[in-house]
């Protein structure tokens, strides 16, 4: 183990896998770098889950092949391979204590007792547990739960940590806690880093590149900002926050951009701005677009508002971050829509 | 792909034990059965023809039917209200009265007919009473007559009739009855309208369970029934033991078996059809008893735990006030079926105080001269020391094979498993005597009739079935994550079973070890045929006596045999409470 590098670099090489029938992952190819944070995200049915089991060898692929610093692991079992893993609600062993829980990886590369206490000793210390080890999983609260599953997988110091859902089962406010101590612990110990969720703002905060799936392929894989900023498809501009999609409308969609990449006109709703139909246009008026509209509803939300706004035959989604001196619209309200033109995207259906 | 094959292969593997011995024991003496009964290799039907033309033989078939249908309709009269009151017990009293009722289920069935006896018989409970009050003159006939036939059928069925339907019942979430209420149901309505509809299925499966069970019969209706009280398994035992017509009992035994078979099918499927759930029901109803025993489990987990996440949204709008007539009505219900239940049992060790030389009750005088006489005569503790030997190598043989088969069963796929379950669970859905007779020839085969080998093979036969039914009930809430989870630590297969699997499921195993060790030790009909009087088991020595003179040594050994079930329910109460408070117990604190 000693041996082991740090981290290890992960390429899958058109990895099928099938179901009888059903294709959950097809014709995947993807490369993980020596340190990465990557996010697979995506929709329930969408593969990600078959992804992080054939990274995880539990099961393998039916064609295709899965390389770990370069070496074909597709025929090896889980229990030769050297990874940590972070189990969606965590499979923390009921019947051992914390401490207990953590000596197991150690123990099955064989390590010494006198070395395994240490370790737990030291692990511990780094999540803030070091008065928990002697109670069991049960009595512990969750987020002391997801604590334990970090240290129990990184403990062994394996190359590759893999992140099934890790923060699913924390409400929020333990959740961005986490999602704190996820990210220093990736920089502390510099993992290889997988993780499987369908929660894109866990994906968004913590990744430094995110595969975005769809029916068991890759839709889009890039980096947090360009993925949000600049969606290939429709399915990504949805499923990563929300999205105006100025398609069969009334009005002409004003364009700036020469080479549009798709073919679908698509703006986010923070991009949109709302206003009195008498106010003056702006200073940089000739590069935007205005449309006139009547507000539908208006979402109040802690630091945002959010109003439906009927103009010609759609609803556009507007959100306003809340400020002193705003005027605020009501349903029925007539209100006057504008953007940059810049601001806009070009979408494949 | 391919390690999944691999997995299902050695799941397969792992069933293999098992099915080699149900196979060996058990499955060609029944296909040999079958055929001889059909004539092999003519085939003709002629012998069920002959069976059927012999009108004493119709008397009998349709006489077992009649007799079981009664005795299970009474059990589920009184079976229902009793679960419904049980169920709806605050939970402490309704542990209690759970325990209460399984007390019975775990005393040997042996033990409490023998207190029928001492009950109803001439010179027995009732008739001494009456006489001594002047009520009466000369004894009144209370046995050896359909009614006491009734009552000592009852009395063995009943328990498992109300534990299987709390079982249902307590997976019915009580938030529906009070969401009913909600809508201005009465509570008469909401029970008709809510609660009952969803109970049926459970009902359906624990009726289908105690009908088959009852066709079998054989005990009580010999010791307690009149002559005229035959069921089809006294007269097979009598055709085996006796004339040895080997066409006449392979064909009674298929009568039995087909009026079980369609039953248990076309019953089941009858009644699924106006719920839209053909396919599943006829399985269902072959499991009935993992319902039973798997919350048999679970009853003692809820037990030994003070909270528990899941149950408590079925507690938490739990209606109330239900008026004061049905309440004390429903206590003084639950109090005679109780007292019916636990009476004899209390009768029968009080009388084995007795210091007169016959027994009587109640006791002239207090003694322990027939537990001397048990513990200084050869045969009565020889018997019992056979039993517990025998019973503890059952226990062994079918705890091993029956664990590695529910655990290779719960990695192959589940159709296949589903099937290879029916197949396990046939000796203990089927009636006795057909499990009997079959293993009767199976050990002929294999020369082992009269060898403690054979009673051992015979007994583990049914044995399996129950640890097979408790330790997949444990593997199905066992999360698979946990084993996924150690293999990520590089635990291989067999660590991964013994430090994560096998500590986690051990509960289930002791259970299913125990039930096995139960099994085997009151166990009468099918070890009567193979043991070839060479090999006395407890059960087969009490028998004999009930039979023939009654030793009131016998009252010795089933007041033992009705305190032994108490002291091993105590013992696992403790043992399980003790696992689950170091691994379960919540801190409230620590959930900050």
């Amino acid at each position: 183990m000693d041996q082991s590098p740090i981290n290890a670099q992960i390429e899958f090489r058109t990895v099928t896998k099938l179901y009888g029938q059903i294709a959950a992952v097809r014709d995947m190819s993807l490369t993980v770098e020596r340190g990465e944070f990557l996010t697979i995200l995506g929709p329930s049915g969408s593969g990600k889950t078959t992804v992080l089991m054939l990274l995880a060898g539990f099961v393998a692929p039916s064609r295709g092949d899965i390389l770990i610093s370069g070496k074909s692991v597709a025929a090896v079992p889980a229990y030769r391979r050297d990874q940590g893993i972070v189990f969606q609600s965590y499979a923390l062993f009921p019947h051992l204590t914390v401490r207990r829980n953590l000596e197991f990886p150690l123990e099955m590369r064989g390590m010494k007792v006198a070395e395994r206490a240490q370790r737990v000793g030291l692990i511990l210390e780094r999540v803030h547990l070091q008065d928990f080890g002697d109670r069991f999983p049960s009595q512990l609260s969750g987020g002391q739960q997801q604590r334990v599953a970090l240290a129990r997988a990184l403990i062994a110091d394996p190359p590759i940590l893999l992140l099934d859902e890790p923060l699913g089962a924390l409400d929020r406010n333990l959740r961005e806690e986490m999602q704190g101590e996820i990210k220093s612990l990736h920089k502390e110990f510099g993992k290889t880093t997988v993780c499987v969720t369908h929660d894109q703002e866990e994906a968004l905060t913590l990744s430094d590149r995110i595969v975005v799936m769809r029916a068991g392929q890759i839709e889009q894989t890039d980096t947090p900002e360009t993925l949000y900023d600049r969606p290939a498809t429709q399915f990504v501009a949805n499923f990563l926050g929300e999205a105006n999609i100025l398609e069969n409308l009334d009005y002409v969609v004003e364009s700036d951009s020469a080479q549009p990449t798709g073919t679908v006109p698509m703006i986010r709703p923070e991009r949109l701005g709302i206003a009195n139909t008498a106010t003056p246009k702006s200073a940089d008026g000739d590069r935007r677009q205005y449309v006139a509209g009547i507000v539908d509803d208006m979402i109040y939300a802690g630091p945002l508002r959010k109003y439906h706004v009927r103009v010609g035959g759609g609803v556009l989604v507007v959100r306003e971050h809340v400020a002193s001196g705003q005027q605020i619209f009501k349903p029925g309200d007539k209100v006057r829509l504008d953007w940059l033109r810049s601001d806009l995207r070009f979408v494949t259906a | 792909m391919q390690t999944l094959q691999k997995q299902r292969l050695t799941g397969i593997g792992l069933a293999l034990p098992v099915l080699i011995v149900l196979v060996v024991v058990f499955g060609i003496p029944l296909v040999q059965l079958f055929l001889t009964s059909l004539n092999a290799p003519m085939f003709s039907v002629s012998n069920y023809l002959r069976f059927l033309q012999d009108p004493a033989n119709v008397r009998v078939v349709l006489q077992t039917v009649q007799i079981s249908v009664i005795a299970t309709a009474a059990c589920l009269i009184v079976g229902y209200p009793t679960a419904y009151l049980i169920v709806a017990a605050p939970k402490r009293l309704r542990i209690v009265l759970i325990v209460l009722v399984m007390i019975p289920y775990l005393t040997s069935g042996l033990a409490r007919t023998y207190a029928w006896i001492m009950i109803l018989g001439d010179s027995g409970l009732i008739n001494n009473l009456l006489l001594q009050f002047g009520i009466i003159s000369s004894p009144l006939l209370l046995i050896y007559n359909r009614m006491a036939l009734y009552v000592g059928m009852v009395h063995i069925m009943l328990p498992m009739m109300v534990l299987s339907l709390v079982s249902v019942m307590l997976g019915i979430d009580k938030s529906l009855m009070a969401a009913a209420r909600s809508m201005g149901a009465p509570p008469f309505t909401a029970f008709c309208r809510v609660f009952f509809p969803l109970s049926i299925p459970g009902v359906r499966s624990a009726t289908l369970l105690v009908f088959v069970i009852c066709l079998g019969f054989y005990i009580i209706p010999a010791s307690l029934g009149g002559l005229g009280d035959v069921m089809l398994s006294n007269f097979l035992a009598s055709q085996v033991t006796t004339t040895f017509d080997l066409v006449s009992v392979a064909t009674g035994s298929f009568v039995l078996l087909a009026i079980a078979i369609v039953v248990l099918s076309i019953l089941g499927l009858d009644l699924s059809g106006t719920q839209g759930l053909a396919a599943q029901v006829p399985r269902r109803s072959r499991f009935a008893r993992p319902s039973l025993i798997g919350w048999l489990t679970r009853s003692l987990t809820e037990f030994s735990t003070g909270f528990r996440a899941k149950r408590w949204t079925a507690h938490r709008y739990r209606p109330r006030g239900e008026g004061w007539l049905p309440e004390i009505g429903g206590k003084v219900l639950v109090l005679l079926v109780l007292t019916y239940l636990l009476a004899p049992s209390v009768v029968v060790i009080v009388m084995s105080f007795s210091s007169g030389s016959y027994i009587e009750f109640p006791p002239s005088g207090l003694s322990l001269r027939w537990y001397r006489s048990f513990f200084g005569n050869t045969a009565w503790y020889g018997a019992a020391w056979t039993s517990m030997e025998i019973g503890l190598a059952v226990a062994l043989l079918s705890t091993i094979v029956g664990t590695l088969a529910a655990y290779g069963l719960s990695r192959t796929s589940p159709r296949l498993r589903s099937t290879l379950n029916v197949v396990i669970l046939t000796p203990i859905t089927i009636p006795v005597i057909v499990v009997g007779v079959a293993c009767y020839f199976g050990l002929a085969n294999l020369g082992l009739i009269g060898s403690r080998t054979g009673v051992i093979l015979a007994q583990s036969i049914g044995a399996i079935s129950y640890v097979v039914v408790i330790v997949s009930a444990t593997l199905a809430n066992f999360d698979r994550r946990l084993e996924q989870a150690a293999q990520s630590m590089r635990a291989g297969p067999l660590q991964t079973f013994a430090r994560v699997t096998l500590p986690l499921i051990r509960p289930g195993i002791i259970g299913g070890a125990f039930l096995a060790f139960i099994h085997s030790f009151d166990e009468v009909v099918i070890t009567s045929l193979v043991s070839g009087f060479s090999v006395t088991t407890l059960p087969l020595k009490m028998w004999e006596n009930i039979r023939n003179a009654i030793d009131p040594t016998l009252a010795a050994v089933a007041s033992l045999l009705t305190v032994l079930p108490m002291l091993w329910l105590i013992g696992m109460c403790v043992v399980w409470q003790r696992s689950e408070s170091k691994a379960q117990f919540p801190i409230p604190s620590a959930a900050n």
